[in-house]
């Protein structure tokens, strides 16, 4: 009986509840990392506030850390500090964006190719199978290097490669929620397709999609930093990757220069990890309440 | 329809489509076909620019030049790179063994560590050594390629002098190739390790919860005997095909490597052929590079075929 009820209650936490029960194992991991995202976050939104100087203007070039510059100046003499500051924008921006056109791409694709299931299926899953044998990187650089480099095209090209994997687990998982019981009672009350796909199949895979989107944005900020660092980058931002590249083009790891170099890799990692840190243990979470259902 | 018989056409569609992507790029893009055909760099007279067109066929309508394209590709006819005065396919062929020798043998340790490890490390997931080296792997996982290569050839060859600063080879002997891939090699490890290694790990959690795990341990094994015998089969399934979608992780991985070192492979190429605007390199070294990840999966999907019975019942 009391299980019952305890069974019951559960059913009926709402998803939010589900990610911030205080028993999830590597909740401090999480907590971590969402605290290091909300950091960067904020760095980003008002970096006007925080930057020291005008990244743009031009101080006395090569300056080693000192009181005005704390972490030098580069070649041209810009603040690195001030550089590092209004860089996460660009890699914010890149991956929020890439990953929120990929997730709504796979959303779409994973659920319909779930609940209609049959020659639906077999097309929409076939174009997955395509699309994921795309080598992403080379045909971003063809691309980049075709067309003017700005950061929209990166994040759009990103978007519209990397929801294979979003469609993939969206689509398993909306094959097994449409087999239950409330999905054949809302059918046989007459409800429409797109109704029960988008009110009674859709809530129920958020938890899923969740973490898969914080990943997409880790990726597609390695990503992003990649490509800036070939030289691709938007060059009317700031970017850690276009930071690194100068660094390495233009004699700062020759000399010695740890603060041009190690600041803008550190940021990439150190944004990269707050969101697998989230995502990894959102995962880990879903994958342990699936073994106790 | 067979499932080999459905698997053959996507891969079919999938090789169609890159192709006509390859094709339609330098047509759709802004400017001239001719510049993004020959690259930006070349210098034409009137004449030759007019004899040029016609010689690519680029004044026949569009349907025509998709079919002298196809012909061109399966003859291996990729281009004529007028920047660095020889035959695309050729240059791309003696570029690409070097890239595939920092490739490969790094897609196979990393695979072979990064499960190994993975697996150890999914199995006593609770013990603070594990989880610290699980950390490290994770700091690994998130750092970008070449941050890290670059990080190591500052410290390790030009502060420390342990290894060559560029290339492949300064004498020639394999005793040398190997010691100027050594370091290379060593870093595309470490990054292919560590995306197998958070996938084994996740699988080797998942698995070890299942009855049969538990029925062998009854049955009066003991840990790892039980991780190596029954749980390692059925965990390394989903590394077998993400494996061969890592084939395309680490060539792009490659590139940026190589491109940090000053080795000339595929990686040096493309750089250069970004820089000099030279697009028929560019282009050649994707259709090259698609056709390897392609044929990687095809592979994968026959090993996968033949090793998970279950796959090949149906």
């Amino acid at each position: 009986m009391a299980g019952d009820f305890k069974k019951i209650l559960s059913c009926k936490a709402t998803y939010w509840v589900k990610i911030w029960r205080p028993d999830i194992r590597g909740v401090r991991m999480a907590l971590f990392g969402l605290l290091l995202f909300l950091t960067i976050f904020i760095l980003a939104a008002f970096s006007d506030l925080f930057a020291p100087h005008d990244p743009w203007n031009r101080f006395e070039p090569f300056l080693a850390p000192c009181r005005e510059h704390i972490l030098g100046t580069n070649d041209l003499g810009n603040d690195i500090l001030s550089e590092l500051i209004y860089g996460s924008r660009v890699s914010l921006i890149v991956g929020f964006g890439a990953a929120l056109m990929a997730t709504l791409i796979g959303t779409l694709i994973g659920l319909l190719a779930g609940y209609f299931r049959g020659l639906i299926d077999e097309i929409l899953m076939g174009i997955t199978d395509v699309f994921l044998m795309i080598p992403q990187i080379p045909l971003i650089i063809i691309l980049a290097a075709f067309l003017r480099p700005s950061f929209w095209l990166v994040a759009l090209i990103m978007g519209a490669l990397w929801w294979t994997s979003t469609a993939r687990v969206v689509r398993s998982k909306a094959m097994q929620i449409r087999e239950t019981s409330f999905i054949e009672c809302s059918r046989s009350l007459g409800f429409s397709h797109t109704h029960i796909i988008f009110s009674d199949i859709l809530p129920n895979i958020l938890h899923v999609i969740m973490p898969k989107f914080l990943l997409t944005i880790a990726s597609a900020m390695i990503s992003e930093a990649s490509i800036s660092f070939l030289g691709l980058g938007d060059p009317t931002m700031k970017s850690w990757g276009m930071m690194i590249n100068f660094a390495f083009t233009r004699g700062g790891f020759i000399n010695g220069y740890w603060w041009w170099y190690m600041p803008p890799g550190l940021c990439i990692t150190l944004s990269v990890l707050s969101l697998v840190l989230v995502g990894f243990s959102l995962e880990e979470h879903e994958e342990e309440t699936m073994r106790i259902e | 329809m067979t499932l080999s018989g459905k698997k053959a056409i996507r891969y079919l569609l999938a090789i169609i489509l890159i192709f006509s992507l390859n094709f339609a790029i330098p047509r759709a893009m802004p400017g001239d076909p001719l510049a993004n055909l020959l690259g930006e760099d070349v210098m034409l007279t009137e004449e030759s620019i007019v004899e040029l067109r016609a010689k690519m066929g680029l004044d026949l309508p569009l349907h025509q030049q998709f079919l002298n394209y196809w012909s061109d590709v399966i003859r291996f006819d990729l281009g004529y790179s007028y920047h660095l005065h020889s035959p695309v396919c050729a240059i791309i062929l003696s570029r690409m063994k070097w890239t595939l020798l920092l490739a490969v043998p790094s897609l196979v340790l990393g695979a072979v560590l990064g499960t190994l490890l993975g697996a150890l490390a999914g199995w006593k997931s609770r013990e603070a050594c594990q989880k610290f080296e699980t950390g490290l792997v994770l700091m690994i996982y998130c750092t970008p390629p070449y941050f890290l290569s670059l990080l190591s050839l500052y410290a390790l060859s030009f502060k420390l002098g342990l290894f060559p600063l560029k290339g492949f080879y300064s004498t020639g002997s394999a005793l040398d190739i190997a010691h100027h891939l050594l370091l290379p090699v060593v870093v595309m490890t470490l990054f292919s390790l560590s995306r197998n290694y958070m996938i084994m790990r996740g699988s080797v959690i998942q698995e070890r919860g299942n009855l049969y795990a538990t029925y062998a341990r009854a049955k009066g094994l003991y840990g790892e005997e039980i991780l190596f015998r029954h749980v390692f089969k059925n965990a390394i399934l989903p590394i077998i095909t993400l494996l061969a979608l890592d084939f395309g992780f680490i060539l792009s991985g490659a590139l940026f490597i190589e491109i940090v070192f000053s080795m000339n492979g595929m990686g040096n190429l493309i750089y250069d052929a970004l820089l000099s605007r030279d697009y028929p390199v560019l282009q050649g070294s994707f259709l090259v590079i698609t056709i390897m990840v392609v044929s990687a999966n095809l592979l994968a999907d026959l090993l996968y075929s033949h090793i998970d019975p279950r796959v090949r019942w149906q």
